[in-house]
């Protein structure tokens, strides 16, 4: 699909109101190499998607894209109505609209778990701390871990660190939760606690966008799966649809290898 | 990090209660402690090459400790001059009669010094009885060994003083005689001997652990190499003036000492058994204070030191020795920090320490302020002035500058907030500009004060918050104010305490306030350079580094040069700025390039992700660096900036080039001077350098009890 007959396609689709995530033909370089060519779609509210993919196929910069950790160089990125700029307003405003899950955490290590999730409230959404640390302990019980408000992450194991990572996403009460690989970095036996909080998160309505190898996540919560391969979305559909009778031969390809 | 910080109320136990109960039970069996023998077999003499190399190295050790002990126990030594002379090593020309100020500021240095150990220092596990009472008789036996081994031949005039050594007076006994010419061959005999049994036992296949043979023997031989250095000390001893006897009475008092400590630590071994002596620990907080008790009790026992000399005579006069001089306020000073020690421990028991700990570390910046402009300098305050200006702008800038933060802190202030910001700003710089080109009249505070306005209103909005946040930074502002104006009015103001030099003190007293308001003065800077050096900002990129590898390209005694001669050309007509001040600029500007280069470092050590996560969670750039990013990269850099600040204090002592009356300086140049004590250097400069050496120690120390508290190195 040429960069111009998306965004005919595009200009549609920008009418309607629950489209939280569009993209629209976004090009990006890293010196010469190429990781982003021409993505165009379109996540709407309330919608979980998983996007899967090779290593090295473009997912994580993608996902980093959305609230602007990396810079796109060509195409648009319109989040929730807001189009990614290098205005700074309209960075922060989304920055506050999306909450960011990373494969390593990435924890505030000086800070307790308590302070780590308030933090964000205080300073950018101008809470009172009191009602700031309320909402805090409500989020650490969601996220099955009360106990640990007062110790530092490095006390945590890796499975506690990533659940208290989700609530500290969460904390700035965000619209859409973007998850760049969320259990790679952890012991097998810990994957699944993080993957019940993020399906419960799914089935409560949140906007997920999840890039992510397991399978059995993909197949059980998600709406809808994107598959990318050297920077470009190769197929996209239903779970049932990817997992069962993929069409493309790259999709086959890549499901028989990690089937 | 695997280690909790921050939060003592997180620590599960307080070790400081747990060291008197029961040591938690050990579940391996307790293996029993090694004898002496044991001890120096296993460690020492394992093996052939390590007995070789432990009888080397203890000779070398031997013989570098027999020439200090020497020079400092030798009759030729004048100590009597750094004993006469404490009070101009400790503050030079400062007035007799003001002297009841220094102690003020000794006084609040030892109270905020006891509120802050008690209050956050962990004690740890402390120091074991067993090691405890080994050191105590270590020292014992060291001091022992340095009264022994004296270097007696000496000629002395009538008046006691010792003229040169006489070497020709030589002889006696032959067998003394060919041990003192020929005692480092015999040295160098044992020593082939000690390396041929080693061999020797080696190839008898006997090196073993359970082997006792090759330990006593290597034991002998080492003895016996001590007893020829002793030997040869005594050697030429018999026939000067004193007899050994003499000698050694002359020592009592240090053989008091000696008495004291071995006793001391010999009680604590004896006393408890195996098991109890190395489980039972002391904190060593309490052993400081002890120890620190001691000492000032024992000025109340005995006169210590000399002060007063008539006629070239030394003369105890009673009550002017350095001991019955201060021997009243040093109890006082030890019953502070004792007693502020025990009220932070009460505080800490009551769980105050995390709500104190802010007050306390800002008390700490604000303390040198007020200890040198407000108690050591006295100033003689224009009072009509004070209530006519003063004040009046005080409050002002106080009241309206409050407003101003109470309305830019507003959660929803947006665009309005920004453009009166930019106002400030422009204000701020049109007063500046307006003084240059006497455009209208500004005093220089309110000038400084509307500066600083201006860039609290730039940065206000990354703090905005709710109602208790706002009123907190209001408060802060307006204590600032008052801090600033109080302090301006206070320099301003002409110093009633006469002294015969610029400066208000001497000695280690200017060592100290130099050294820590270079570093007052540096620190901030320094971080301001590192950050500016990693920022995206180009024209800050190269500034920072333009400066930093500017001044540390330089030579800092050329720095110093400048900030004292010749800077003062550069300035306006009706200003000038006097020696210390310029050198304390000096200091500050060398240091901050490499304080700099230590926190860029920190910065470095920052993981990318945390700065991803702070932007995540949407934290303006301001708020990432001073909660995320700042705190971990100080952290991390602890080490080196202790290390930078040895430095900076060590390096005060080159105050002695420019002409400043320093610790050094005194040591070096004054009391040579004195016509008692015509060119003794040595024993002031061994003083001094031992003073320094205390301070660096302790400084470092402290700092790897912090980086063990921090847990820097283990994430």
């Amino acid at each position: 699909m040429s960069v111009s007959d998306a965004t005919t396609a595009l200009t549609e689709e920008l009418a309607a109101r629950d489209d939280m995530i569009v993209c629209e033909g976004v090009n990006k370089w890293f010196g010469d190499f190429q990781a982003l060519d021409g993505i165009t779609a379109v996540i709407k509210e309330r919608e979980v998607v998983v996007v899967l993919g090779p290593s090295g196929s473009g997912k994580s910069t993608w996902i980093r894209c959305i609230n602007r950790l990396e810079a796109h160089q060509e195409g648009r990125i319109v989040v929730d109505g807001v189009e990614l700029t290098n205005d700074v307003r309209n960075i922060e405003r989304i920055r506050s609209e999306v909450g960011m899950v990373f494969q390593q955490f990435n924890l505030f290590p000086h800070l307790t778990v308590l302070d780590n999730i308030t933090l964000a409230p205080i300073w950018v959404r101008k809470r009172p701390r009191d009602e700031a640390e309320e909402l805090a302990r409500a989020l650490l019980e969601r996220v099955g871990i009360p106990e640990q408000a007062e110790k530092y992450p490095g006390q945590l194991s890796g499975g506690q660190q990533q659940r208290v990572a989700i609530a500290r996403a969460l904390a700035m009460e965000p619209r859409i939760m973007l998850f760049d690989e969320p259990t790679s970095a952890l012991d097998p036996e810990m994957i699944s606690e993080v993957l019940d909080v993020m399906k419960e998160l799914a089935r409560s309505g949140m906007t997920m966008m999840v890039v992510t190898h397991e399978m059995g996540f993909a197949r059980e919560v998600a709406d809808r799966v994107i598959f990318m391969e050297d920077g470009q979305i190769v197929e996209t559909g239903t779970p049932e649809h990817f997992f069962t009778n993929p069409s493309e031969e790259r999709t086959k390809l890549f499901l028989s290898q990690i089937l | 990090m695997t280690v909790p910080m921050g939060d003592p109320a997180a620590a599960a136990v307080d070790p400081a209660e747990a060291w008197a109960a029961e040591p938690e039970p050990a579940q391996k069996p307790e293996e029993p402690s090694l004898s002496m023998g044991e001890w120096l077999g296993r460690n020492l003499f394992s093996s052939a090459v390590n007995s070789l190399l432990t009888v080397v190295f203890s000779l070398l050790v031997l013989l570098v400790v027999r020439g200090l002990l020497n020079f400092m126990f030798s009759e030729e030594r004048t100590w009597r001059a750094v004993k006469t002379n404490m009070r101009f090593l400790f503050t030079h020309a400062y007035p007799q009669d003001q002297y009841a100020r220094i102690w003020v500021c000794v006084g609040a240095i030892a109270v905020l010094s006891g509120l802050s150990i008690g209050l956050l220092a962990r004690t740890g596990a402390g120091i074991s009885v067993k090691k405890l009472s080994i050191n105590l008789m270590g020292t014992g036996a060291v001091i022992a060994v340095g009264i022994l081994l004296r270097e007696p031949s000496a000629v002395v005039d009538g008046e006691g003083m010792a003229l040169h050594r006489d070497l020709s007076a030589a002889a006696g006994d032959s067998f003394v005689d060919w041990l003192d010419a020929n005692a480092f061959a015999v040295l160098g005999a044992l020593l082939l001997a000690n390396l041929a049994l080693a061999v020797w036992f080696n190839f008898q296949g006997t090196y073993l652990r359970a082997a006792t043979e090759p330990r006593i023997a290597h034991g002998v031989l080492v003895l016996a190499s001590g007893g020829v250095l002793i030997v040869q000390q005594y050697a030429t001893g018999e026939i000067v003036r004193e007899s050994f006897a003499d000698a050694m009475s002359d020592r009592a008092w240090w053989w008091l000492a000696v008495a004291v400590l071995a006793g001391a630590g010999a009680a604590l071994w004896f006393g408890l058994g195996d098991a109890r002596r190395r489980n039972t620990f002391v904190p060593a907080m309490y052993v400081f204070f002890v120890g620190a008790g001691v000492m000032v009790l024992s000025g109340w026992v005995y006169p210590w030191g000399h002060y007063a000399f008539l006629e070239g005579e030394f003369i105890a006069e009673p009550g002017s020795t350095v001991a019955m001089t201060t021997r009243l306020p040093w109890t006082v000073m030890w019953a502070l920090l004792v007693g502020a020690f025990m009220l932070g421990r009460m505080l800490r028991a009551a769980r105050a320490g995390p709500k104190l700990r802010v007050p306390l570390n800002l008390l700490w910046v604000l303390t040198p302020f007020v200890l040198y402009w407000a108690v050591l300098r006295d100033p003689d305050l224009d009072w009509d002035h004070v209530l006519s200006t003063d004040i009046p702008m005080a409050v002002f800038f106080a009241v309206f500058g409050g407003l101003v933060v109470w309305y830019l802190t507003h959660p929803r202030i947006g665009e309005a907030g920004r453009i009166t910001a930019v106002v400030l700003v422009a204000v701020a710089v049109l007063n500046w500009v307006a003084a240059y080109f006497d455009w209208y009249a500004m005093l220089q505070k309110a000038r400084i004060s509307f500066l600083l306005l201006a860039v609290v209103a730039l940065l206000a909005h990354h703090f905005a918050g709710d109602r208790s946040q706002r009123m907190k930074l209001v408060a802060a502002w307006v204590g600032t104010m008052a801090v600033l104006h109080w302090m301006v009015t206070l320099v301003n103001s002409p110093s009633t305490v006469e002294t015969p030099t610029d400066a208000l003190i001497g000695g280690f007293g200017i060592t100290l306030i130099v050294a820590v308001f270079t570093l007052l003065l540096a620190f901030p800077m320094g971080v301001l350079l590192a950050l500016a050096r990693t920022s995206n900002l180009p024209i800050f990129r190269v500034l920072a580094t333009g400066y930093i590898e500017v001044f540390r390209g330089v030579p800092l005694i050329t720095l110093l040069f400048f900030f004292t001669l010749i800077f003062n050309l550069f300035l306006p007509q009706n200003m000038s700025l006097v020696d210390i001040a310029g050198a304390t600029i000096g200091f500050a500007l060398f240091s901050a390039a490499y304080l700099a280069e230590n926190i860029r470092g920190g910065l470095q050590a920052v993981r990318r992700g945390q700065y991803e996560a702070s932007d995540a969670v949407g934290l303006t750039t301001v708020q990432r660096t001073l909660f995320i990013v700042l705190p971990q990269a100080l952290r991390v850099s602890i080490p080196p900036l202790v290390g930078q600040v040895i430095a900076t204090f060590k390096e005060t002592s080159l105050l002695a080039v420019v002409g400043i009356f320093d610790f050094l300086r005194i040591a070096d140049k004054v009391i040579s001077a004195q016509s008692e004590f015509l060119g003794v250097k040595r024993e002031g400069l061994l003083f001094v350098s031992f003073i320094y050496w205390i301070f660096a120690y302790n400084m470092s120390k402290h700092s790897q009890r912090v980086e063990k508290r921090l847990g820097v190195g283990e994430r």
